[in-house]
C-alpha cells in the first residue's frame, strides 16, 4: 500500500514509540514499586521495634493475639519454631469494609519477651494506596503515549509539511518538466542540506541527459546532412546515365529503379533534417493560421492522388479553426495527417475532415488497421501495417511540430471503424 | 548562355557541368571562395549556381559581393543543408533561387530557365516546341495560335516537358517536380498516367504536333 512519507514515518513511530513505552513503562513500575515496598517496609521495622519496645514496658501488649485495630499479633512459639530474621511477603486479606481481598504487606519474625519466652510477629500493612498510584501511573503513561502520538501527528502536519515544501516544489517542476525542451530548473530556497543536494544533483542530471539528448539531435542533424551531398552525386551521376541513348530498355528500368530508392532515402534524410530542424527551434516564428484554408489548398494540391486512388474526401466545415502557428509547419502537419490519412487507407476510401466548432479539427478515415496504440504511433520509425513506402515518420514529425508549437494539442480515437486524429486548441 | 558553377565537391560539380553542356550552356566551374570571385570579377555570367559552403568561405558573401560588383547575373543557391533560414537570408541578399541538394535535374534546369526568363525582361519570353507555344509569364498555352485550357497541374507538366522535349522524365521526377514530394504515398504512380492522358487528350483536340510518348518502365517524353 502507498502512503505519503509523513503518514509512513507515523505508521513506524506509533509501533516503535509503543514498544519503548511499554519497556519504559515496566522498568519504571518496578522501580517505583521497589521504592514503595521499601518505604513500607521501612514502616514496618520501625514499627516493629516500637511493638517490641512497648511489649517490655506494657506486659498487656504481649497478649494481642488478633489482628485489631493495632494491624499486628504477638503468638507464643515453640523454641524449635523460633525465627529472629524479618520476613517480608505480600499476602491478600479480605477486607469486610468493600467485600474484596485487598493487597497487605506481612513483616513476620521473632522476639523473647520480658519473661524470657520466645514470641512470633505479625504486623501488616495495607498497600492499597501504592496499587492504586501504579495504576494511576499506567494510566498517566497511556496519555503520555497518545499526547506524543498527537505531537508527532500535528508536527508532521505543519511543521513537514513547511519544511518539505522546497521537496514539493522540486518535485512539481519535474513534473512539468519536458525531455528535450532544455528549460533549467528554477532554483529553490532551502536550508536544508539534502533537499539542496537533491536539487543539484538532479539539475546535472538533468543538464548531463540533455547535452546526451543535443549531441544526439546534431549528430542525426549533421549525418543526414552529409548524407545529402553523397546521394546528390550519385542521383545526379544516375540522371546523366539515363539520358544516354546506348542502354537497352531492361537498363534503363535498373537505373530508374535504383535512382527511385535512392530517392526514397532522401526523402526519408529531409525527414529526419526536418525533425531536427524543428527541435532546434528552426520554426519559431508564429503568425495566425487559418486551418480551414490551409486544408482546402492541400486538399487541392492532392486531387490527383485522390482521383486515382479514387478517395472520398467528406469536409464540414461549421467554423473556423484559426491559432497562432508557423505557417510552414502547420503546412507540413496539416499535409502529414491528410498523408497519414490517404496511405492508411482501405477500400473503402473515405477520408473525413470536420472542423464542427472553432476549437475542434478532426481528420478521420477508414482502415484496415485496428486502434493504434497511443503510445507508440509517434514514435520514431514506429510501422503499421506493410508499407515499404512509409518511412515512418509522418506522425513523429507531427508530434515533434505540435510539442515545438505548443498551441494545439493531438488525440486520436478510434470510433465506429474511423481512425480519428483530433487537434484541440 | 554561361553559367558559372561554385561548387566545392568537385563530383557533384562535374556532374552538374556535365548535364548543363548537354543542355548546350557554356559552363564554368569554381571549387573554391576565392576562385569564384577571380571568375566573378573577371568574366560576367547569366547564372551563378551557387553551393553556400565552401572550404574557405560562405556562398552568401560570395553573393554580396556579386551584388556590390553591381552585376546582373541570376543567382540559384544550392544547398544540402534545406535551412529555411539559409533560404530567406540568401533570398535577402539577392538570389534568385533556392534548390536544396540532392535535386532533380530536370528540376535545376527550369529553376535556370526561370531565372533566366526573369533577368531578361525583354529577351524572347515564349517556350516553343513544334506548334506548341507557352508563354510562363501568364501560364498560357497556344497551339497553332489558339489557347488551351489546361489545369495547374496539366500546365506544370507540359512546362517540364517543353522545357526539355524529346529527353525521358522518370515519372518520379515528373511526380515530384509537379506535386512536391507527395509521390511517396501512393503505391504506384499511375496518377501520372492519367493526368499525362488527359494532357495528351487535350493536345490532341488542339492539333499539336507534338505528343507524349510512354517509355517503358521508366517514363515519359515529349515527341
Amino acid at each position: 500500500m502507498k502512503t505519503s512519507l509523513k503518514n509512513y514515518t507515523f505508521r513506524y513511530l506509533t509501533i516503535s514509540l509503543l514498544a519503548v513505552l511499554a519497556i519504559w513503562a515496566i522498568l519504571f513500575r518496578s522501580f517505583i514499586l521497589d521504592e514503595v515496598y521499601d518505604n513500607v517496609d521501612d514502616g514496618l521495622k520501625n514499627q516493629k521495634i516500637e511493638i517490641i519496645r512497648q511489649s517490655y514496658v506494657d506486659p498487656e501488649v504481649i497478649k494481642t493475639n488478633k489482628f485489631g485495630l493495632n494491624q499486628f499479633r504477638i503468638l507464643p512459639v515453640k523454641q524449635e519454631e523460633y525465627n529472629e530474621m524479618n520476613r517480608l511477603t505480600n499476602e491478600m486479606v479480605f477486607m469486610p469494609y468493600d467485600g474484596e481481598d485487598e493487597p497487605y504487606r506481612y513483616l513476620r519474625t521473632g522476639f523473647y519477651g520480658k519473661d524470657g519466652k520466645p514470641y512470633a510477629l505479625e504486623i501488616r500493612t495495607s498497600t492499597v494506596e501504592e496499587d492504586d498510584l501504579i495504576y494511576d501511573l499506567s494510566m498517566a503513561l497511556f496519555a503520555l503515549y497518545f499526547f506524543i502520538l498527537i505531537s508527532i501527528l500535528l508536527v508532521n502536519h505543519f511543521a513537514l509539511k513547511k519544511a518539505y515544501q522546497p521537496f514539493d516544489k522540486i518535485l512539481k517542476q519535474l513534473q512539468s518538466y519536458r525531455f528535450g525542451q532544455s528549460k533549467e530548473l528554477n532554483p529553490i530556497e532551502t536550508n536544508v542540506i539534502e533537499f539542496e543536494l537533491l536539487q543539484s544533483e538532479i539539475a546535472s542530471m538533468i543538464n548531463r541527459n540533455e547535452q546526451v539528448f543535443y549531441n544526439q539531435k546534431v549528430f542525426i542533424g549533421n549525418a543526414s546532412h552529409e548524407l545529402q551531398t553523397p546521394l546528390a552525386i550519385a542521383i545526379n551521376k544516375l540522371d546523366l546515365l539515363l539520358e544516354q541513348d546506348n542502354f537497352e530498355e531492361k537498363d534503363y528500368i535498373q537505373l530508374a529503379e535504383a535512382k527511385n530508392s535512392l530517392w526514397r532515402m532522401v526523402s526519408l534524410n529531409r525527414s529526419l533534417l526536418m525533425l531536427s530542424k524543428i527541435e532546434n527551434h528552426q520554426y519559431n516564428i508564429k503568425e495566425e493560421v487559418n486551418f480551414n484554408q490551409l486544408i482546402q489548398e492541400t486538399l487541392d494540391d492532392y486531387e490527383a492522388i485522390f482521383e486515382t486512388e479514387e478517395i472520398k474526401i467528406i469536409t464540414e466545415f461549421n467554423a473556423e479553426f484559426k491559432t497562432l502557428f508557423n505557417r510552414d509547419l502547420a503546412n507540413i502537419l496539416i499535409s502529414n495527417l491528410i498523408r497519414n490519412a490517404i496511405k492508411h487507407n482501405n477500400k473503402e476510401k473515405l477520408i473525413l475532415i470536420k472542423i464542427n466548432h472553432e476549437n475542434e479539427l478532426s481528420i478521420s478515415n477508414t482502415s484496415d488497421l485496428f486502434a493504434l496504440n497511443t503510445s507508440e504511433i509517434y514514435n520514431r520509425f514506429y510501422k503499421q501495417g506493410f508499407h515499404v513506402e512509409s518511412n515512418g515518420l509522418g506522425l513523429s514529425i507531427v508530434d515533434t511540430i505540435l510539442k515545438n508549437q505548443e498551441t494545439i494539442q493531438i488525440d486520436y480515437q478510434y470510433k465506429d471503424g474511423l481512425h480519428q486524429f483530433i487537434l484541440k486548441k | 548562355m554561361k553559367i558559372l558553377v561554385v561548387e566545392d565537391e568537385i563530383q557533384l560539380q562535374q556532374t552538374i557541368v556535365q548535364f548543363l553542356e548537354n543542355e548546350k550552356f557554356i559552363v564554368e566551374t569554381a571549387s573554391t571562395f576565392s576562385e569564384g570571385i577571380d571568375k566573378l570579377i573577371s568574366f560576367d555570367y547569366d547564372c551563378i549556381l551557387l553551393d553556400i559552403m565552401l572550404p574557405d568561405g560562405d556562398g552568401i558573401s560570395l553573393l554580396k559581393e556579386l551584388k556590390k560588383m553591381n552585376k546582373k547575373s541570376a543567382v540559384i543557391i544550392l544547398s544540402a543543408k534545406d535551412s529555411v533560414d539559409d533560404k530567406v537570408e540568401g533570398l535577402l541578399v539577392g538570389a534568385d533561387d533556392y534548390l536544396a541538394k540532392p535535386f532533380h535535374f530536370a528540376e535545376l534546369l527550369a529553376r535556370i530557365k526561370v531565372v533566366f526568363r526573369k533577368n531578361h525582361q525583354n529577351g524572347e519570353q515564349n517556350i516553343s516546341y513544334k506548334n506548341i507555344i507557352l508563354n510562363p509569364e501568364d501560364r498560357r498555352v497556344l497551339i497553332d495560335n489558339n489557347e488551351v485550357k489546361l489545369n495547374r497541374k496539366e500546365y506544370d507538366l507540359l512546362y517540364y516537358f517543353m522545357l526539355r522535349p524529346e529527353k525521358v522524365f522518370q515519372k518520379t521526377t515528373l511526380a515530384e517536380s509537379v506535386w512536391g514530394d507527395h509521390i511517396e504515398l501512393v503505391d504506384s504512380l499511375d496518377f501520372i498516367y492519367s493526368q499525362i492522358k488527359n494532357l495528351r487528350k487535350k493536345l490532341k483536340e488542339a492539333q499539336a504536333e507534338a505528343d507524349i510518348q510512354a517509355v517503358y518502365g521508366v517514363g515519359y517524353k515529349l515527341v
